[in-house]
C-alpha cells in the first residue's frame, strides 16, 4: 500500500467542451494555482459521458473521477446535462451502495466564466480523495505492484 | 395440481384454441411440460389442436416476455403473469414492440412463485396491460416493503460483502439471458471494441461486470428476481439493482413497467431533478 502522506492521486476529469473545459482554460490563462493531479478528458457534452466510462476508470486504477458540465439550463445542446444529472445521481448511489467511498465520485457544474470556481473545485476534489487514500481496486490488491511490474518488465 | 391452477389452465387452453383457430394470433407463447423431463418449460403453440398442451402451475417461473422480441412483425399471443405484463410495459415504453403485435392473456391474482424471494416484495398482483383476463382480479392493494438486508452494514462491510459475493461469479451470463431488460444487440460484456470489462474470471473484472450490469438495469429493472433464480452460484444478484429501484422510487417517484406511455427513467428529465450529492 502506498504511503498515505506522499500520495499523489490520479483523478480523471471529464469536462464538457463548452463550459467546464473553457473554465479550466480560463483558470490556466488567468494563472490560477490548482493541484496538478487531474487528467482532463474533453468531451462534447456531459450527456455524452457513459457511466460505464467512470466504472471503467476505477477498474483501471483511477483514484477518483470528476465530471463537470454546464450548469443546468446552460447546456450547449439544450438538455444534455439534464439527462446526465439523472444518470450520475444513480451512478453515485450505486457506487456508494457497492462500497466505493462517495468522495471518489464527484459531479459538479462549472460555467465558462468560472475559472476561479474550477480551481476551487479541483482543490476540493483532490483534498477529498487524499483523505480517503489510494484506491486499491475492486479486488483490494492495489495498483502499485502492477505499475512496478510494468515499469520493471518483471 | 390445485383446483385454481387447473381452472386457469383450462381457460388458457380454451381461449388459445379460439384465438389460434380464428387466426387472431399466429402463435401462443406459454408454459407446458417438456418433451422428456416433464418439467415446466416455455412452449410455442401455433396449431389449435396443440392448445391443450398449455398449462399454468405454481412452477411457471420463467419470464416469457423476452421471446416477444424474436417475433416482431407478427401477431403473437402470450400467457403473462403480472410481472410479464410489466416487462411488456417496459418494452412498449421503449418502443421495442408494438402494442398491436401482441395479444396478452393476463393471469389475475398472482400469488407469487415458490422459490423466488422477489415475489414477496412485489405489489403488482394483477396484469398491468392486458387483452384477456383470466381469473378474478385481486381487489385489495398490497404495498410490500422492498427489503434492504445490507442497510445495517457500514460501507466497508458492504464492499467486503460484495467482493465475496461477486468473487463466486463464473461469468456464465445466465443472469443476462434470464433478464428481460437485457435486450442490447451487443452486450457490453461481449464487446471488445471498446472492451468495457475483461472477459475472464477475476475479482476485479467480476465486480466491474456487476456494477455495469446494475447500471444498465437502472430505471428498467422491475425487481422480478429472474437473475437471482438463474444464477448457478446463488449470488445475491438483486442487491444492487434493488437498491437502484428503491432510489428511483424515492428520488424520482419512478417505477418502471407500470405505464406504457411513460418514458423510462433515463429517457426523460425534469427541470427540478434532485442534485443530491453533487458538489456545489
Amino acid at each position: 500500500m502506498a504511503a498515505k502522506e506522499n500520495f499523489e492521486p490520479k483523478i480523471l476529469a471529464f469536462l464538457c467542451n463548452w463550459c467546464s473545459y473553457a473554465a479550466a482554460d480560463l483558470a490556466g490563462s488567468s494563472r490560477m494555482q490548482y493541484p496538478p493531479q487531474i487528467r482532463v478528458i474533453r468531451v462534447p457534452c456531459s450527456g455524452r459521458i457513459d457511466p460505464f466510462l467512470l466504472i471503467r476508470a476505477f477498474n483501471s486504477g483511477a483514484d477518483g473521477v470528476l465530471v463537470s458540465g454546464c450548469h443546468p439550463g446552460d447546456c450547449h445542446y439544450l438538455d444534455g446535462n439534464y439527462y446526465a444529472r439523472r444518470r450520475f445521481l444513480m451512478l453515485k448511489e450505486l457506487m456508494q451502495y457497492a462500497g466505493i467511498p462517495e468522495e471518489r465520485v464527484n459531479f459538479t457544474w462549472c460555467s465558462a466564466s468560472e475559472g476561479k470556481r474550477f480551481a476551487a473545485i479541483v482543490d476540493r476534489v483532490v483534498a477529498r480523495i487524499k483523505e480517503v487514500g489510494p484506491w486499491e481496486g475492486f479486488d483490494g490488491r492495489g495498483f502499485a505492484r502492477r505499475e512496478e511490474e510494468m515499469a520493471g518488465g518483471k | 395440481m390445485e383446483n385454481k391452477y387447473l381452472e386457469i389452465s383450462k381457460k388458457i387452453q380454451e381461449e388459445s384454441r379460439k384465438l389460434l383457430s380464428e387466426g387472431k394470433v399466429e402463435r401462443i407463447i406459454g408454459f407446458g411440460r417438456g418433451e422428456f423431463t416433464k418439467e415446466i418449460t416455455p412452449i410455442f403453440v401455433s396449431d389449435p389442436d396443440r392448445a391443450d398442451e398449455l398449462l399454468f402451475t405454481p412452477e411457471c417461473d420463467m419470464m416469457l416476455a423476452k421471446y416477444l422480441l424474436d417475433y416482431k412483425g407478427s401477431k403473437t399471443g402470450i400467457v403473462a403473469k403480472p410481472c410479464d405484463t410489466r416487462a411488456i410495459t417496459v418494452y412498449l415504453a421503449e418502443e421495442l414492440i408494438k402494442r398491436e403485435e401482441v395479444f396478452i392473456i393476463g393471469i389475475n391474482d398472482c400469488e407469487g412463485l415458490d422459490d423466488n424471494d422477489a415475489c414477496e416484495e412485489c405489489g403488482i398482483r394483477n396484469p398491468v396491460v392486458v387483452d384477456l383476463e383470466i381469473g378474478q382480479p385481486r381487489k385489495e392493494e398490497i404495498d410490500p416493503e422492498i427489503k434492504d438486508e445490507l442497510e445495517e452494514m457500514t460501507r466497508e462491510e458492504r464492499f467486503e460483502y460484495f467482493q465475496k459475493e461477486f468473487s463466486r461469479c463464473i461469468r456464465c451470463y445466465a443472469c443476462r439471458e434470464a433478464c428481460f431488460v437485457c435486450t442490447c444487440d451487443e452486450c457490453f460484456a461481449d464487446s471488445n471494441q471498446p472492451q468495457w470489462v475483461g472477459a475472464s474470471i477475476g475479482k476485479r473484472d467480476n465486480f466491474t461486470f456487476h456494477l455495469m450490469r446494475a447500471m444498465h438495469m437502472a430505471g428498467r429493472c422491475i425487481n422480478c428476481g429472474a437473475c437471482e433464480q438463474a444464477c448457478p452460484e446463488g449470488i445475491n444478484m438483486r442487491a444492487l439493482t434493488k437498491h437502484l429501484y428503491r432510489v428511483a422510487k424515492d428520488v424520482y417517484q419512478f417505477e418502471p413497467g407500470l405505464d406504457p406511455e411513460e418514458k423510462t427513467l433515463f429517457a426523460t428529465y425534469k427541470l427540478n431533478d434532485s442534485e443530491q450529492g453533487f458538489l456545489d
